[in-house]
């Protein structure tokens, strides 16, 4: 078990600790991830020098987004999965999310997020079988979301 | 204990679906840097149901404000609760939890 994962839960999460013991904190384990600047950067801090094909993940978001504060995007697959990562290039840093998937796991994450400009979404999903698979998407923000 | 956030769960065709919206700023550095406080967003939020993890992603300070998310996931019956942990950079933490209907 990860202790410093272990210390950051409160007492309420303590009662649930051997479900979590399968939980990996990714801004624990890979701290570069998160702070890479491109989308490259941080899926080499990730998951390392990988070769991705471009197949088996689908990314949907909206081609053209109103609000750069909450674009909708979900992502989605049959792969079985070990992790499924979430990048875009509109912002500062790259990262935006690093699932982990429990065996057996459904991929179809949805979720908001901001997006400064216009750019591209990418995941990256971590097949259990080892390889490494890759879908995006690119679409327009009409209004930057990160000035709040 | 439920004002930290709005959760759904609902079973359709052996599958729970989950929607969450949880009540957070999600201050990137640079909005905190021009509003002249510290940034701070949810960096991880998991979910069990009936002991085992349903739900486990590592967050960045681009979800959106008030993130809403949803997610599926299988062996799960009417009337179990699925219970939703998040955590944010000042390390406060939230859990709350809902029944499956």
């Amino acid at each position: 078990m990860d202790r410093r994962k272990f210390l950051n839960l409160s007492v309420f999460a303590m009662v649930a600790v051997p479900a979590s013991l399968s939980a990996i904190d990714f801004r624990e384990t890979k701290p570069d991830t998160w702070t890479a600047k491109t989308v490259e950067d941080s899926i080499k801090a990730l998951y390392g020098d990988v070769k991705l094909e471009e197949s088996g993940v689908k990314v949907k978001a909206p081609t053209v987004a109103a609000n750069g504060g909450a674009v909708p995007v979900s992502v989605k697959s049959d792969i079985p999965a070990k992790t499924v990562a979430l990048f875009q290039d509109a912002n500062p840093e790259a990262a935006v999310a690093v699932f982990s998937v429990a065996e057996g796991g459904i991929v179809d994450y949805s979720l908001k997020i901001k997006m400064k400009s216009t750019g591209k979404i990418t995941a990256i999903l971590e097949g259990t079988d080892g390889k490494f698979y890759m879908g995006y998407q690119s679409l327009e923000v009409a209004k930057g979301g990160c000035e709040g | 204990m439920s004002k930290n956030m709005k959760i759904k769960a609902k079973l359709k065709k052996g599958i729970v679906n989950v929607k969450v919206m949880a009540k957070h700023d999600m201050l990137t550095y640079d909005q905190a840097k021009k509003k002249g406080t510290k940034a701070n967003f949810i960096t991880h939020i998991s979910a069990t149901c009936n002991g085992k993890v349903v739900y486990d992603v590592s967050t960045s300070q681009f979800w959106s404000k008030n993130p809403q998310f949803k997610f599926d996931f299988k062996d799960g019956a009417k009337g179990d609760k699925v219970e939703i942990t998040w955590t944010d950079l000042l390390k406060n933490t939230v859990t709350e939890s809902k029944k499956i209907r």
